[in-house]
Protein backbone atom coordinates (compact mmCIF):
# COMPACT_ATOMS: atom_id res chain seq x y z
CA UNK A 1 0.00 0.00 0.00
CA UNK A 2 1.30 3.60 -1.17
CA UNK A 3 2.01 5.96 1.39
CA UNK A 4 0.73 9.82 0.97
CA UNK A 5 3.82 12.19 2.35
CA UNK A 6 3.63 15.74 2.46
CA UNK A 7 7.42 16.98 2.78
CA UNK A 8 9.03 20.57 3.13
CA UNK A 9 12.06 20.53 0.83
CA UNK A 10 14.05 23.15 0.40
CA UNK A 11 11.29 25.64 1.76
CA UNK A 12 8.91 24.07 -0.84
CA UNK A 13 6.17 21.91 0.11
CA UNK A 14 5.67 18.46 -2.13
CA UNK A 15 3.03 16.16 -1.52
CA UNK A 16 4.36 12.78 -2.76
CA UNK A 17 3.00 9.27 -2.90
CA UNK A 18 6.04 6.37 -2.52
CA UNK A 19 5.72 2.89 -1.47
CA UNK A 20 6.86 1.87 2.64
CA UNK A 21 10.17 0.46 1.58
CA UNK A 22 11.18 4.02 -0.53
CA UNK A 23 14.25 5.73 0.71
CA UNK A 24 13.91 9.38 1.57
CA UNK A 25 17.05 9.24 -0.83
CA UNK A 26 15.14 7.51 -3.74
CA UNK A 27 12.36 9.84 -3.52
CA UNK A 28 14.69 12.91 -3.76
CA UNK A 29 16.66 11.49 -6.77
CA UNK A 30 13.86 9.41 -8.45
CA UNK A 31 10.62 10.89 -7.47
CA UNK A 32 11.79 14.64 -7.38
CA UNK A 33 14.55 14.80 -9.56
CA UNK A 34 17.46 16.21 -7.08
CA UNK A 35 20.30 14.49 -8.25
CA UNK A 36 22.60 16.46 -5.74
CA UNK A 37 22.25 14.06 -3.34
CA UNK A 38 24.68 10.96 -4.18
CA UNK A 39 23.71 7.41 -3.68
CA UNK A 40 26.46 5.17 -2.88
CA UNK A 41 26.87 2.52 -0.15
CA UNK A 42 23.74 2.84 0.80
CA UNK A 43 24.51 1.61 4.53
CA UNK A 44 25.36 4.55 6.46
CA UNK A 45 29.11 4.12 6.03
CA UNK A 46 30.22 6.89 3.24
CA UNK A 47 27.66 10.02 3.83
CA UNK A 48 27.21 10.48 0.12
CA UNK A 49 23.86 10.92 1.06
CA UNK A 50 23.48 13.48 3.37
CA UNK A 51 20.59 15.77 3.85
CA UNK A 52 19.36 18.24 6.46
CA UNK A 53 16.48 16.92 8.31
CA UNK A 54 15.10 19.47 10.40
CA UNK A 55 18.62 20.91 10.70
CA UNK A 56 20.45 17.53 11.67
CA UNK A 57 22.65 15.88 9.57
CA UNK A 58 21.28 12.41 8.51
CA UNK A 59 22.02 9.51 5.95
CA UNK A 60 19.06 9.73 3.82
CA UNK A 61 19.76 6.45 2.38
CA UNK A 62 18.58 4.47 5.70
CA UNK A 63 15.81 6.84 6.49
CA UNK A 64 12.21 5.73 5.09
CA UNK A 65 10.31 8.24 3.25
CA UNK A 66 7.75 7.53 5.62
CA UNK A 67 9.55 8.41 8.95
CA UNK A 68 10.32 12.34 6.85
CA UNK A 69 5.95 12.87 6.98
CA UNK A 70 5.80 16.31 7.72
CA UNK A 71 9.18 17.00 8.40
CA UNK A 72 11.70 19.67 6.87
CA UNK A 73 14.69 18.64 4.67
CA UNK A 74 17.55 20.62 3.22
CA UNK A 75 19.52 19.39 -0.30
CA UNK A 76 22.29 20.61 -1.66
CA UNK A 77 19.82 22.38 -4.22
CA UNK A 78 18.44 24.06 -1.69
CA UNK A 79 21.69 25.70 -0.23
CA UNK A 80 22.09 28.79 -2.40
CA UNK A 81 19.88 32.15 -1.86
CA UNK A 82 18.45 34.10 -4.57
CA UNK A 83 21.20 33.08 -7.44
CA UNK A 84 23.95 33.40 -4.56
CA UNK A 85 26.45 30.57 -3.29
CA UNK A 86 26.62 29.84 0.45
CA UNK A 87 29.82 30.81 1.84
CA UNK A 88 30.67 27.24 2.13
CA UNK A 89 29.78 26.62 -1.79
CA UNK A 90 32.08 29.99 -2.25
CA UNK A 91 34.70 28.37 -0.11
CA UNK A 92 34.82 24.88 -1.53
CA UNK A 93 35.47 26.49 -5.24
CA UNK A 94 38.09 29.10 -3.64
CA UNK A 95 40.24 26.96 -1.50
CA UNK A 96 39.93 23.86 -4.96
CA UNK A 97 38.48 21.49 -2.18
CA UNK A 98 36.68 20.03 -4.83
CA UNK A 99 37.77 17.18 -7.15
CA UNK A 100 35.62 14.56 -8.53
CA UNK A 101 32.91 15.69 -6.61
CA UNK A 102 30.83 13.42 -5.92
CA UNK A 103 31.07 13.58 -1.66
CA UNK A 104 30.97 17.26 -1.79
CA UNK A 105 27.60 18.26 -1.67
CA UNK A 106 27.33 15.65 1.73
CA UNK A 107 30.07 17.07 3.00
CA UNK A 108 28.82 20.85 2.42
CA UNK A 109 25.71 19.83 4.05
CA UNK A 110 27.48 18.30 7.27
CA UNK A 111 29.59 21.77 7.69
CA UNK A 112 26.50 23.76 7.05
CA UNK A 113 24.95 21.68 10.22
CA UNK A 114 28.03 21.86 12.33
CA UNK A 115 28.73 25.43 11.50
CA UNK A 116 25.31 26.59 12.25
CA UNK A 117 25.92 25.30 15.76
CA UNK A 118 29.41 25.71 16.35
CA UNK A 119 30.62 28.79 14.84
CA UNK A 120 34.53 28.92 15.77
CA UNK A 121 35.57 25.39 15.14
CA UNK A 122 39.06 24.23 15.43
CA UNK A 123 40.59 21.73 12.58
CA UNK A 124 40.19 19.04 14.75
CA UNK A 125 36.68 19.82 15.62
CA UNK A 126 35.61 20.07 11.49
CA UNK A 127 37.81 16.93 10.64
CA UNK A 128 35.45 15.37 13.57
CA UNK A 129 32.63 17.13 12.00
CA UNK A 130 32.85 15.83 9.12
CA UNK A 131 33.92 12.21 10.17
CA UNK A 132 31.06 10.63 8.30
CA UNK A 133 31.84 12.01 5.01
CA UNK A 134 34.46 9.82 3.06
CA UNK A 135 35.92 11.55 0.26
CA UNK A 136 38.50 9.36 -2.00
CA UNK A 137 40.13 12.30 -3.54
CA UNK A 138 41.28 15.13 -1.87
CA UNK A 139 42.60 13.34 1.65
CA UNK A 140 39.90 15.90 3.42
CA UNK A 141 43.03 18.80 3.82
CA UNK A 142 41.65 21.45 1.84
CA UNK A 143 37.98 20.41 2.52
CA UNK A 144 39.12 21.40 6.09
CA UNK A 145 40.49 24.36 4.99
CA UNK A 146 37.61 25.69 3.09
CA UNK A 147 35.38 24.89 5.96
CA UNK A 148 37.21 27.05 8.42
CA UNK A 149 37.25 29.41 6.03
CA UNK A 150 33.49 29.41 5.13
CA UNK A 151 33.52 29.49 9.38
CA UNK A 152 35.09 33.31 9.54
CA UNK A 153 32.83 34.48 6.72
CA UNK A 154 29.86 33.51 8.13
CA UNK A 155 31.27 35.00 11.54
CA UNK A 156 31.23 38.16 9.72
CA UNK A 157 35.09 38.53 9.32
CA UNK A 158 35.95 37.99 5.84
CA UNK B 1 12.65 -5.04 0.77
CA UNK B 2 9.00 -4.74 0.84
CA UNK B 3 6.75 -4.45 3.85
CA UNK B 4 3.65 -2.64 4.98
CA UNK B 5 4.39 0.48 6.96
CA UNK B 6 2.69 1.40 10.41
CA UNK B 7 2.81 4.36 12.52
CA UNK B 8 1.43 3.42 16.02
CA UNK B 9 0.55 6.45 17.96
CA UNK B 10 0.35 4.33 22.09
CA UNK B 11 2.43 2.01 23.78
CA UNK B 12 -0.62 0.01 23.73
CA UNK B 13 -1.05 0.62 19.71
CA UNK B 14 2.45 -0.76 19.17
CA UNK B 15 2.15 -3.34 21.64
CA UNK B 16 -0.95 -4.65 20.02
CA UNK B 17 -0.17 -4.22 16.53
CA UNK B 18 3.43 -6.05 17.62
CA UNK B 19 1.82 -8.98 19.33
CA UNK B 20 -0.46 -9.21 16.05
CA UNK B 21 2.06 -9.27 13.82
CA UNK B 22 4.26 -11.62 15.83
CA UNK B 23 7.38 -12.66 13.78
CA UNK B 24 6.37 -10.98 10.81
CA UNK B 25 6.81 -7.57 12.50
CA UNK B 26 9.50 -5.41 13.36
CA UNK B 27 9.46 -2.06 15.47
CA UNK B 28 11.37 0.56 13.71
CA UNK B 29 13.29 3.03 15.65
CA UNK B 30 16.81 4.78 14.40
CA UNK B 31 16.67 2.05 11.47
CA UNK B 32 20.67 2.67 11.41
CA UNK B 33 21.06 -1.38 11.20
CA UNK B 34 17.35 -2.79 10.93
CA UNK B 35 17.09 -0.71 7.33
CA UNK B 36 20.75 -2.17 6.76
CA UNK B 37 20.00 -5.61 7.33
CA UNK B 38 16.15 -5.46 5.57
CA UNK B 39 18.38 -4.28 2.59
CA UNK B 40 20.91 -6.91 3.01
CA UNK B 41 17.84 -9.41 2.99
CA UNK B 42 18.98 -10.80 6.15
CA UNK B 43 16.17 -9.66 7.62
CA UNK B 44 12.62 -9.87 5.40
CA UNK B 45 9.81 -8.36 8.30
CA UNK B 46 6.33 -7.96 6.25
CA UNK B 47 5.52 -5.04 8.98
CA UNK B 48 7.41 -2.19 9.93
CA UNK B 49 6.37 -0.65 12.72
CA UNK B 50 7.42 3.01 13.46
CA UNK B 51 8.07 3.93 16.94
CA UNK B 52 8.29 7.58 16.42
CA UNK B 53 4.84 8.93 17.43
CA UNK B 54 4.67 6.81 20.42
CA UNK B 55 4.86 9.94 22.87
CA UNK B 56 7.59 10.18 25.55
CA UNK B 57 9.79 7.52 24.17
CA UNK B 58 12.39 9.87 23.46
CA UNK B 59 12.72 11.50 26.62
CA UNK B 60 15.39 11.93 29.63
CA UNK B 61 14.20 12.10 32.96
CA UNK B 62 16.77 12.56 36.20
CA UNK B 63 15.41 12.15 39.65
CA UNK B 64 17.70 10.23 41.55
CA UNK B 65 17.30 7.52 39.01
CA UNK B 66 17.79 8.11 35.30
CA UNK B 67 15.69 7.32 33.11
CA UNK B 68 16.15 7.33 29.21
CA UNK B 69 13.50 6.32 26.84
CA UNK B 70 14.50 3.89 24.42
CA UNK B 71 14.06 6.72 21.45
CA UNK B 72 16.80 8.97 23.08
CA UNK B 73 19.35 9.16 20.46
CA UNK B 74 23.77 9.17 20.71
CA UNK B 75 23.12 12.81 20.25
CA UNK B 76 21.02 13.37 23.04
CA UNK B 77 23.41 11.98 25.41
CA UNK B 78 26.18 13.53 23.73
CA UNK B 79 24.81 16.63 24.35
CA UNK B 80 23.10 16.30 27.85
CA UNK B 81 24.54 19.02 30.35
CA UNK B 82 23.86 16.41 33.38
CA UNK B 83 26.21 13.77 31.48
CA UNK B 84 29.45 15.84 32.05
CA UNK B 85 30.35 14.81 35.31
CA UNK B 86 30.12 11.50 37.14
CA UNK B 87 28.35 9.91 34.18
CA UNK B 88 30.92 11.03 31.56
CA UNK B 89 31.11 7.14 30.19
CA UNK B 90 27.90 7.72 28.95
CA UNK B 91 29.10 10.81 26.39
CA UNK B 92 32.24 8.82 25.77
CA UNK B 93 30.13 5.82 24.77
CA UNK B 94 28.06 7.79 22.53
CA UNK B 95 30.00 9.82 20.52
CA UNK B 96 32.42 7.80 19.08
CA UNK B 97 29.44 5.89 17.21
CA UNK B 98 29.43 6.18 13.49
CA UNK B 99 29.65 10.14 12.24
CA UNK B 100 26.91 13.21 13.08
CA UNK B 101 24.80 11.53 10.53
CA UNK B 102 24.12 8.43 12.46
CA UNK B 103 24.48 9.56 16.08
CA UNK B 104 21.59 11.90 15.01
CA UNK B 105 19.41 9.03 14.00
CA UNK B 106 20.34 6.00 16.35
CA UNK B 107 18.79 5.14 19.65
CA UNK B 108 19.60 4.07 23.01
CA UNK B 109 16.90 0.86 22.50
CA UNK B 110 18.08 0.18 19.12
CA UNK B 111 21.72 -0.49 20.39
CA UNK B 112 20.25 -2.25 23.16
CA UNK B 113 17.42 -4.45 21.61
CA UNK B 114 20.07 -5.00 18.45
CA UNK B 115 22.59 -6.77 21.32
CA UNK B 116 25.61 -6.68 19.15
CA UNK B 117 28.33 -8.10 21.16
CA UNK B 118 30.11 -4.82 19.89
CA UNK B 119 27.71 -2.63 20.78
CA UNK B 120 29.28 0.29 22.49
CA UNK B 121 26.71 2.24 25.16
CA UNK B 122 25.52 -1.12 26.13
CA UNK B 123 28.42 -1.46 28.23
CA UNK B 124 27.89 2.04 29.89
CA UNK B 125 24.83 1.05 31.09
CA UNK B 126 25.82 -2.43 32.20
CA UNK B 127 28.52 -0.61 34.48
CA UNK B 128 25.59 1.38 35.51
CA UNK B 129 23.95 -1.38 36.66
CA UNK B 130 20.40 -0.36 34.44
CA UNK B 131 17.44 -2.27 34.35
CA UNK B 132 15.01 -2.38 30.87
CA UNK B 133 11.50 -1.93 31.22
CA UNK B 134 10.08 -4.19 28.19
CA UNK B 135 5.95 -3.22 27.69
CA UNK B 136 4.20 -6.26 26.41
CA UNK B 137 -0.07 -7.46 25.83
CA UNK B 138 0.55 -8.79 30.11
CA UNK B 139 1.92 -5.28 30.39
CA UNK B 140 5.25 -3.53 31.51
CA UNK B 141 8.08 -5.91 33.27
CA UNK B 142 11.39 -4.63 34.71
CA UNK B 143 14.30 -6.69 34.06
CA UNK B 144 18.70 -6.27 34.81
CA UNK B 145 20.12 -5.41 31.41
CA UNK B 146 22.97 -7.92 32.38
CA UNK B 147 20.31 -10.83 32.26
CA UNK B 148 18.57 -9.10 28.66
CA UNK B 149 21.30 -10.12 26.53
CA UNK B 150 21.27 -13.47 26.14
CA UNK B 151 23.39 -14.15 22.86
CA UNK B 152 24.69 -12.70 19.69
CA UNK B 153 21.62 -10.34 18.49
CA UNK B 154 19.46 -12.20 21.32
CA UNK B 155 17.62 -10.52 23.96
CA UNK B 156 15.16 -11.55 26.43
CA UNK B 157 12.31 -9.47 24.71
CA UNK B 158 9.30 -11.57 24.05
CA UNK B 159 7.63 -11.29 20.65
CA UNK B 160 5.13 -8.10 20.53
CA UNK B 161 6.84 -6.76 23.74
CA UNK B 162 8.40 -3.03 23.37
CA UNK B 163 11.29 -2.14 24.68
CA UNK B 164 10.34 1.36 26.42
CA UNK B 165 13.16 2.59 28.41
CA UNK B 166 16.37 1.69 30.59
CA UNK B 167 16.84 3.24 33.93
CA UNK B 168 20.10 3.47 36.64
CA UNK B 169 20.36 5.10 39.67
CA UNK B 170 22.22 8.47 39.87
CA UNK B 171 25.85 7.84 41.41
CA UNK B 172 26.99 8.07 44.89
CA UNK B 173 29.46 11.28 45.65
CA UNK B 174 33.03 10.20 44.60
CA UNK B 175 31.86 8.05 42.08
CA UNK B 176 33.16 8.48 37.94
CA UNK B 177 32.55 6.13 35.05
CA UNK B 178 35.16 6.14 31.73
CA UNK B 179 34.81 4.13 28.32
CA UNK B 180 37.28 3.44 26.05
CA UNK B 181 37.13 2.17 22.84
CA UNK B 182 39.56 0.98 20.46
CA UNK B 183 39.33 0.76 16.70
CA UNK B 184 41.12 0.31 13.56
CA UNK B 185 40.37 3.72 13.08
CA UNK B 186 39.17 6.88 14.97
CA UNK B 187 35.40 7.15 13.38
CA UNK B 188 32.90 4.87 11.58
CA UNK B 189 34.37 1.97 13.09
CA UNK B 190 33.06 -0.64 14.83
CA UNK B 191 35.01 -1.73 18.39
CA UNK B 192 37.69 -4.36 18.27
CA UNK B 193 37.40 -4.05 21.62
CA UNK B 194 35.39 -1.82 24.15
CA UNK B 195 35.98 -1.10 27.72
CA UNK B 196 33.24 0.72 30.29
CA UNK B 197 34.63 0.79 34.28
CA UNK B 198 32.93 2.62 37.27
CA UNK B 199 34.18 3.04 40.61
CA UNK B 200 32.92 4.45 43.72
CA UNK B 201 35.45 5.18 46.26
CA UNK B 202 34.93 5.34 50.48
CA UNK B 203 34.86 9.06 52.02
CA UNK B 204 38.67 9.49 52.36
CA UNK B 205 38.97 8.18 48.96
CA UNK B 206 41.51 5.37 50.23
CA UNK B 207 39.19 2.55 49.29
CA UNK B 208 36.81 1.38 45.72
CA UNK B 209 33.48 0.55 47.78
CA UNK B 210 32.46 -0.79 44.58
CA UNK B 211 33.71 -1.22 40.77
CA UNK B 212 32.09 -2.12 37.89
CA UNK B 213 33.75 -3.07 34.81
CA UNK B 214 32.28 -4.04 31.27
CA UNK B 215 33.51 -5.42 28.23
CA UNK B 216 32.09 -5.22 24.61
CA UNK B 217 34.00 -7.17 21.65
CA UNK B 218 35.41 -9.31 24.12
CA UNK B 219 32.45 -12.59 24.31
CA UNK B 220 29.07 -13.58 22.32
CA UNK B 221 27.52 -10.59 24.28
CA UNK B 222 28.58 -7.60 26.49
CA UNK B 223 28.96 -8.57 29.90
CA UNK B 224 30.69 -7.86 33.04
CA UNK B 225 34.00 -9.25 34.14
CA UNK B 226 32.83 -9.84 37.48
CA UNK B 227 36.18 -11.41 38.85
CA UNK B 228 37.71 -8.27 38.39
CA UNK B 229 34.95 -6.06 40.06
CA UNK B 230 35.42 -8.36 43.32
CA UNK B 231 39.22 -7.88 43.05
CA UNK B 232 39.16 -4.39 43.70
CA UNK B 233 36.19 -4.42 46.18
CA UNK B 234 37.83 -2.99 49.81
CA UNK B 235 41.16 -1.98 47.85
CA UNK B 236 43.33 0.85 47.61
CA UNK B 237 42.72 2.81 43.89
CA UNK B 238 46.28 2.60 43.41
CA UNK B 239 47.96 1.11 39.50
CA UNK B 240 48.28 -2.22 41.28
CA UNK B 241 44.93 -3.08 41.55
CA UNK B 242 43.92 -1.57 38.58
CA UNK B 243 46.58 -3.70 36.75
CA UNK B 244 45.35 -6.60 38.31
CA UNK B 245 41.68 -5.85 37.70
CA UNK B 246 42.82 -5.57 33.91
CA UNK B 247 44.54 -8.95 34.21
CA UNK B 248 41.53 -10.73 35.74
CA UNK B 249 39.49 -9.19 32.91
CA UNK B 250 41.68 -10.12 30.19
CA UNK B 251 41.64 -14.12 31.90
CA UNK B 252 37.90 -13.55 31.68
CA UNK B 253 36.68 -12.20 28.54
CA UNK B 254 36.11 -14.92 25.72
CA UNK B 255 37.06 -12.71 22.42
CA UNK B 256 37.38 -14.14 18.95
CA UNK B 257 39.70 -13.75 15.89
CA UNK B 258 37.74 -12.06 12.96
CA UNK B 259 39.13 -9.37 10.47
CA UNK B 260 39.11 -6.64 13.07
CA UNK B 261 41.74 -8.33 15.66
CA UNK B 262 43.17 -11.76 16.67
CA UNK B 263 41.25 -13.40 19.82
CA UNK B 264 45.26 -12.62 21.76
CA UNK B 265 45.40 -9.11 20.68
CA UNK B 266 41.60 -8.38 21.95
CA UNK B 267 42.59 -9.96 25.04
CA UNK B 268 45.82 -7.69 25.21
CA UNK B 269 43.65 -4.75 24.56
CA UNK B 270 41.03 -5.54 27.48
CA UNK B 271 43.88 -6.12 29.96
CA UNK B 272 45.43 -2.65 29.19
CA UNK B 273 41.98 -0.84 28.60
CA UNK B 274 40.82 -2.02 31.53
CA UNK B 275 43.44 -0.34 34.00
CA UNK B 276 43.42 2.82 31.86
CA UNK B 277 39.43 3.02 32.18
CA UNK B 278 39.99 2.21 35.84
CA UNK B 279 42.61 5.10 36.29
CA UNK B 280 40.83 7.54 34.48
CA UNK B 281 38.06 6.87 36.81
CA UNK B 282 40.20 7.39 39.95
CA UNK B 283 41.88 10.72 38.32
CA UNK B 284 38.05 12.09 37.62
CA UNK B 285 37.01 11.27 41.40
CA UNK B 286 40.26 13.05 42.75
CA UNK B 287 39.57 15.87 40.17
CA UNK B 288 36.29 16.45 41.53
CA UNK B 289 37.41 16.48 45.04
CA UNK B 290 39.66 18.76 44.42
Amino acid sequence: MKIALELTINGERHEVTADPQRSLLDVLRFDLGLTGTKENCLEAECGVCTVLLDDRAVNACILLAAQCQGRRVLTIEGLARDGERHPLQQAFIDHGAVQCGYCIPAMILSAKAYLDEHPGPTEAEVREALAGNLCRCTGYQKITEAVLAAARVMRGER
Amino acid sequence: MSFEYHEPTSLAEAVEMGSAFGVDGRFLAGGTDLIVQMRRGRVSPRHVLSLHRVPGLDGITIDGTVRLGALVTHRALERHADFRGRLRALVEGAEVIGGHQVRNVATVGGNIVNASPAADIVPVLLSLDAEVTCVGPEGARALPLDGFLVGPGQTARRPGEVLESVRFASLPPRSATAFLKAGRRKAMEISVVCVAARLTLDEAGERCVEARIALGAAAPTTFRARSAERALAGRAPVVEAFREAGRLAAAECRPISDVRASAAYRAHLVERLVHRALSRCAERIRGAAS
